[in-house]
């Protein structure tokens, strides 16, 4: 199961603003307390941050929701964070965010229903994540297959992914995307 | 006894030099009179600026200080329509036909308004979306991830005051024409300033001893524009400026930045602004100027 969180509602509720846009270190910081409560709420492996409702989204904002909430979230045991109903303006400023923290996130845009990494990740990660979406659930062997790559290199690929929660990684060796899916 | 500090005929963020040449020795013996009565052009740069240098008066328990309208048919009716005097009258006393028209916020992006705290922030970025939206495709041709941008960069400028200043400050924003630098292209001019301890002593404590005698305002400037480091050791810090730099590297525009006696600037290939300037005019606080071009018209 996969909470969805409207990130447009946290805001309201952590802010008095009749505005639906993400700008402040305060107005942001409010937002990420809103949110790790909620998700402390389900218990819900994956969780994921739905933005389409959210107007602009600044730097600091980003930083104070996405890139310190996922510091949090890494700290914990099991939670997956995604994000979805992403705009241009918000995977710029979260792209640029998270670089700062060496962290990665699968997000989908509001444009396209294709998940892709948002952050800092090696070229192979986002080769091994994009070839994954295609094949669905696989292990590492079929992958390196398809990318004309040795399996070592896929596996390096596949489990750092898996250890940023980009993918799962299943007791039988295999991967996917999990509930983005 | 009365010291002139002549505002220039034409005040934009460069020739903010020659009003802070004016000021003298800080804080002012003597009562200021800033002299606009031969002023026939202000960009926003300049209409923040001169709130500034009010504001700093008043906060250094200076004098009130005067401000002699320019006579130039249209000009002090415009400084009323931006929204200027009705900022200014609290700061100073102010001579000259001053205009009842209120201010207007039809054809500019963000009319002069104060900054004071994080809400004062959410409310201009909030309330100018729709408008400047338009505007900035209108009139720019800009398309949707170019105004995104617009938009943060507004925020991160005016969050420098609410985090860094220790004080409140002043954010104004329009479109121009640019004609000789641009060939007529059009501009939104995003200026940000405030009376606050500029960039040198925000920064001194965390990055002064690193510096030794090359401390001063231009490295200060330097250690937060180019390097993107804040007084703040959490490392999503600093983040605002490095974002606003990306985003204007990226879309041509320019960032320039006067705190104290320097300025630093990152300048894109359509300017031959010098991109570090020290020993300037000492002027209070900080002064943040952004310019994002406009679409470069078809051949």
């Amino acid at each position: 199961m996969s909470a969805l969180i409207r990130v447009d509602l946290m805001l309201r509720e952590a802010v008095d603003t009749p505005y639906s846009d993400l700008v402040t270190r305060p107005t942001g910081a409010a937002v990420r307390d809103r949110v790790l409560t909620e998700m402390r709420d389900f218990s819900d492996d994956d969780a994921q941050l739905d933005f389409s409702e959210v107007g602009l989204m600044d730097f600091s904002c980003a930083d104070e929701v996405i890139a310190k909430l996922l510091v949090a979230i890494l700290e914990q045991p099991l939670q997956r964070l995604m994000l979805r109903g992403v705009h241009h303006n918000h995977a710029d400023a979260i792209e640029h965010a998270l670089a700062r923290y060496d962290l990665v996130i699968v997000a989908i845009g509001i444009e396209s229903p294709e998940p892709h990494l948002l952050g800092s990740a090696p070229d192979d990660w986002r080769d091994a994540f994009r070839m994954l979406i295609r094949m669905g659930r696989a292990a590492a062997p079929p992958v390196a297959e398809a990318l004309c790559w040795p399996v070592p290199r896929t596996v390096d690929a596949l489990q750092g992914l898996a250890r940023r929660r980009c993918v799962v990684a299943y007791p039988d060796a295999t991967f996917d995307l999990g509930a983005v899916a | 006894m009365t010291r002139v500090v002549p505002v220039p005929q034409s005040l934009d963020h460069l020739s903010i030099d020659q009003l802070a040449a004016g000021i003298g020795p800080w804080p002012p013996e003597q009562r200021l009179l800033v002299d606009a009565h031969a002023t026939e052009w202000a960009s926003p740069a300049g209409f923040v600026a001169l709130l500034t240098l009010g504001q700093a008066l008043a906060e250094a328990g200076a004098a009130k200080p005067e401000l002699t309208l320019p006579v130039k048919p249209g000009v002090a009716s415009y400084w009323a329509k931006v929204g200027l005097l009705h900022h200014a009258e609290p700061l100073f006393d102010i001579h000259g036909k001053v205009s009842k028209r209120g201010v207007e916020t039809s054809d500019t992006l963000v009319p002069v308004t104060i900054i004071r705290n994080a809400a004062d922030v959410m409310e201009i970025v909030g309330g100018i979306t729709q408008r400047a939206t338009k505007l900035l495709m209108d009139e720019l041709e800009l398309d949707a991830k170019v105004v995104g941008g617009f938009g943060q960069s507004l925020s991160e400028a005016c969050q420098n005051i609410v985090e860094h200043a220790g004080t409140a400050g002043w954010v104004a924003a329009h479109v121009y024409v640019y004609r000789k630098r641009l060939s007529g292209r059009k501009v939104a001019v995003i200026a940000v300033s405030d009376a606050g301890i500029g960039f040198r002593r925000s920064l001194e404590a965390t990055q002064g001893k690193r510096f030794g005698d090359r401390w001063g305002d231009a490295q200060a400037l330097e250690t937060a524009l180019i390097h993107g480091i804040s007084r703040f050791r959490d490392p999503g810090r600093g983040q605002g400026l490095t974002g606003i730099k990306r985003y204007l590297t990226r879309w041509e525009g320019s960032i320039s930045i006067r705190s104290g006696t320097a300025r630093v600037a990152i300048v894109p290939p359509w300017d031959d602004e010098p991109p570090r300037f020290d020993g300037l005019p000492w002027f209070p606080g900080s002064q943040v100027t952004i310019v994002i071009p406009g679409k470069e018209p078809a051949e």
